[in-house]
Order: structure tokens, then sequence, then C-alpha cells
């Protein structure tokens, strides 16, 4: 009875210190320790990558965390995750925000918690330039894209009058886009924006600004954080009143870059898209 | 073990099932073009190849070889994207404002099987005594004539069972036309898998689809064998 007594006291203790832990609000962790973690993406070119010449992880996402840290008067330490870890290694508070590609969907929302949108993007159009404005302009076209992707899918429901020719990778639709068999190529913006950094005649070629899914990035921190939320996503609705989040979207992903991504119409506001 | 639960509806009823039909109905569009084209195409190809003039024998010599010696799926790349760049530009935009992919299909498959008909209609006409040709020369027949009326009736009879083997073969290869966005079986099974996953149903369908076409398709050549070349049971 004593020992079960004694396991009983020692659980309670050892769960009242994690929960007294756990309680204290992120950014006062933060401002106490005076560095700032963030969990950015080290292989993922315009976004959180490894710099070949300073060896260090430069980025879009690493532009936004340098700012949060700057505005909060505290030194910033980046720390590369992976994509599978990243949600993990926050919750285990390895790092105190994740600036790492991350897709907001409900599911994950249950798990952490989302600042504003700070990079929106989704399925596009790869098209020549100038003769594609509108949904309308594609309907009825031949569209290439890649077999067994969901871009096809969401192309027909969205298109439902246009053909889709589904070629075996991605080189071969945009070879036919290249030749006139299709009018516009298919697929996530990330994947079109890395064809169109690699070929040879890009400024022949544009990513149309229409959206026919949406992937929205936000920052991520722990549920317990309110005073973080909200000092995230007002530095963000600053950073875009301000010209700061346009500045840094333009660096990384202007035409002449190598994932060239227009902005288009995006803004960061207080909705969720 | 293997524990996987079938879910035959998939592929038998609805949505799903009309993409298969669609696919059935494509492929046999394209072999029946190509099977035709490729017997017309491999019977001129090898009645140059045993022709007495040499610049002919020779064209129709290289054709084989290059033909048969480069992988199908080049050659449907080549006439399907290679083209662009032979052709000029009024000929590709009134080709890419039609359904080409079909058009670039039959072309490779047509030509590709062609060269390997040819060689087994000429295997067809060597086993035809050389007196036939020299006996009907000497009865005034011209050279195509003799082929047309004399020998090619006799060889081609012979060449039936590695013919069906090669209209069989274009059967089967004609799924590779998926690779330059052509809906055919495969392109359709492997389109359900992907909104489905329910890839066994989908491709064991196709197969079986296959197995069928295949099979009707030999009847169908031994039966014109049995009822128009050889009604009186010559062999």
């Amino acid at each position: 009875m004593k020992k079960i007594l004694a396991v009983l006291l020692t659980v309670a203790f050892v769960a009242g210190l994690a929960g007294i832990a756990l309680a204290e609000d992120t950014y006062d962790i933060v401002k106490k320790r005076g560095t700032l973690i963030v969990g950015t993406k080290d292989a993922s070119p315009g976004f959180g990558y490894i710099d070949p010449k300073t060896r260090e992880i430069i980025g879009y996402d690493c532009d936004f965390a340098a700012y949060l840290a700057k505005k909060m008067g505290v030194k910033l330490e980046l720390k590369g995750v992976t994509s599978a870890a990243r949600i993990p290694q926050l919750q285990a508070g390895n790092v105190d925000l994740i600036a790492a590609t991350l897709t907001w969907t409900a599911e994950r929302a249950k798990q952490v918690d989302f600042s504003y949108t700070y990079f929106l993007t989704g399925q596009k159009f790869l098209v020549k330039k100038g003769t594609v404005n509108s949904l309308a302009d594609l309907e009825g076209k031949k569209l290439g894209t890649a077999k067994g992707t969901t871009s096809e899918q969401n192309a027909s429901k969205a298109l439902p009058k246009a053909t889709i020719l589904s070629f075996d990778d991605y080189p071969q639709a945009f070879l036919a886009l290249q030749q006139g068999k299709v009018v516009a190529v298919t697929t996530d913006e990330s994947i079109l924006a890395g064809i169109l950094g690699k070929a040879p005649n890009k400024d022949q070629y544009e990513i149309a600004d229409i959206r026919i899914s949406d992937e929205p990035y936000g920052i991520a921190m722990r549920k317990d954080s309110p005073k973080m939320l909200k000092f995230v996503n007002d530095t963000l609705l600053e950073m875009e009143k301000n010209g700061e989040a346009k500045k840094i979207w333009d660096k990384w992903f202007n035409p002449k870059s190598d994932q060239p991504m227009p902005r288009g119409k995006f803004k960061i506001t207080a909705d969720r898209k | 073990m293997f524990k996987y639960q079938f879910d035959w509806s998939v592929v038998l009823t609805g949505q799903y099932a009309q993409w298969i039909v669609d696919g059935i109905k494509v492929t046999i569009q394209l072999s029946m073009a190509s099977i035709a084209l490729s017997f017309l195409m491999g019977l001129i190809i090898a009645v140059m190849r045993m022709s007495q003039v040499a610049p002919i024998r020779g064209v129709a010599h290289g054709y084989l070889e290059f033909i048969r010696n480069t992988p199908l799926l080049v050659q449907f790349f080549f006439w399907y994207f290679g083209s662009y760049q032979i052709l000029p530009q009024a000929v590709n935009d009134w080709l890419n404002a039609r359904d080409f992919e079909f058009a670039a299909a039959v072309i490779a498959l047509t030509i590709y099987t062609s060269a390997f008909i040819a060689e087994d209609i000429r295997s067809g006409i060597r086993s035809i005594p050389k007196e036939q040709m020299e006996a009907a020369r000497s009865s005034g027949f011209s050279y195509i004539r003799s082929m047309l009326y004399i020998i090619l009736p006799q060889a081609v009879r012979l060449t039936i069972p590695p013919l069906i083997s090669q209209f069989l073969n274009l059967t089967k290869n004609s799924s590779l036309a998926m690779t330059i966005g052509v809906a055919e079986l495969t392109y359709q099974a492997r389109q359900v898998e992907s909104y489905t996953f329910r890839g066994f149903e989908a491709f064991t369908a196709a197969t079986l689809v296959y197995l069928v076409m295949s099979l009707v398709i030999t009847g169908l050549v031994m039966l014109y064998d049995k009822k128009v070349l050889s009604p009186t049971g010559m062999k």
C-alpha cells in the first residue's frame, strides 16, 4: 500500500513539474533564454537550404525567423528539421517555432497552433507568357501533367471539359508545352517553379496567377503559448504593412531566381486563407 | 501471407468501369489500325527487300535494321516529340489542334511492327521454290504481278503463325502509347489505381482484357486462314 502511494506521489510530482514547465509561455521562455530557436528546412531551395559558401541555412523561412528574433530583441538560432520530425521536435521543446514549409491542415491544427499564412502556394499552371489570364482560358484545352498525381484530379475537377494528358514525368509535360501540344502544365507551384527555374528559355514562360488548390504555410508553435501566437501574428501583419514580407518574397522567388514564383494577389492577413 | 480484400465493384461499376471501357475502346482502335497498316507496310518492305534492284533492296535493308534495333519507347518519343523539330510550324499547329497523340502512336506501332512482319514474310517468300518465280516470269508475268498472284498468296499462308505473334506483340506494345498521353487500357487502369488505390483490381481487369483480345486476334487470323487463304486445306 505504501509502495503504491509512493509511486502515485512520484507520478503526481513529475507530472506537476512537467505541467509547470509546459505551462510557461514560449514567449517568456525565449525572453529568459535570450535565444529564439527556430526549426527550418535545410534542403528546401528557396525556403531553407544551406548556403554552399557560408555553410549557413538561408531562405524565405529563415528571413522571417530573423525578423521575429530581431523584433523580440533576442539572438536567433536556426535548426534544420525534416518534414517528418518538424512537429515532434516542436512538441518536445527542441525548437520554439517551426517555419519549415508547413502547410496548415485541420489535422495539424489540433496538435499545434498556426500563425497567419505567411506563404501561399497550391496547384497552378505553367504557361507560355501572356497566353492565359483566367481559368476560362484553359477550359476545353489540352493540359499536361504527370501520371498518378492528385494534380490531375484537381485539374479535371476545376476544368471538366479540358483534355488532360498525363505524361510519365514533368520534363515530358514541359516539352509538350514547349511544342504547343498542351497549353499548360499543371501541378504544385513549387514543382512548376523548379521546372521553370531550370528551363533554358525561362523568360518565355510564366506561372499564371490561377490557383486551383490551396496550400497555406504557417509558422507553428506549441499550443500553450498564446503570448507567442499573438506576437508572431502581430509581427507578420506588421511585416506586410511595412513591405518587409513582400521584400523577402521577391528576394527568394523573383523571376530571375531558381524558384520563380509570383506573389500575385497574396497578402498576409488575419484570415486563414 | 497475402491478405488483400479484393473489391471488384470498383472496376465493374460506375465511373471507373467507364474509364476501363473507354481504355478498351482506344486499345482496340489503336491495335486494329496499326495491325492493318503494319501488315500492308510489312508486305511492301518484304517485297522491296527481295527486289532485283540493289538501291531498293538497300533502302529496305537499312529500314529493317534501323527500326528493329531501336527501342519502341524511343520511337514513340521520336514520332511524338522529335517530329516537331523536322516538320514546318504550320503542320505542327495543325497536328497539335488534333488528336496527334493517337496518330503518333499508330505511326510508331506501325513502323516498328512492320519491320518484324517484313522479315517474317520474307522468310515465307524464300520458302517458295524460286522456280515458281522463274516460271511465272517466263509465262509473261511482271515481277510485281508474279509476286502478287503467285508468290505472296502462298508465302503469307506460310507466315500465319509468326504473323499472329507479331499482331499479339503489337496489341500488347500498344500500352506504351500511354507514355505520350494516349488514354488506352493500361493508362486507364493506372488512373483507376491512382484515384482509388485499387491497383490490383484495375490491373487484373486490364490483364484479362489483353488476354481476351489476344485470344480473339489469334482466333480471327486462324479463321481467316482456314476460310479464305487455305479453304482446300492445303498445309
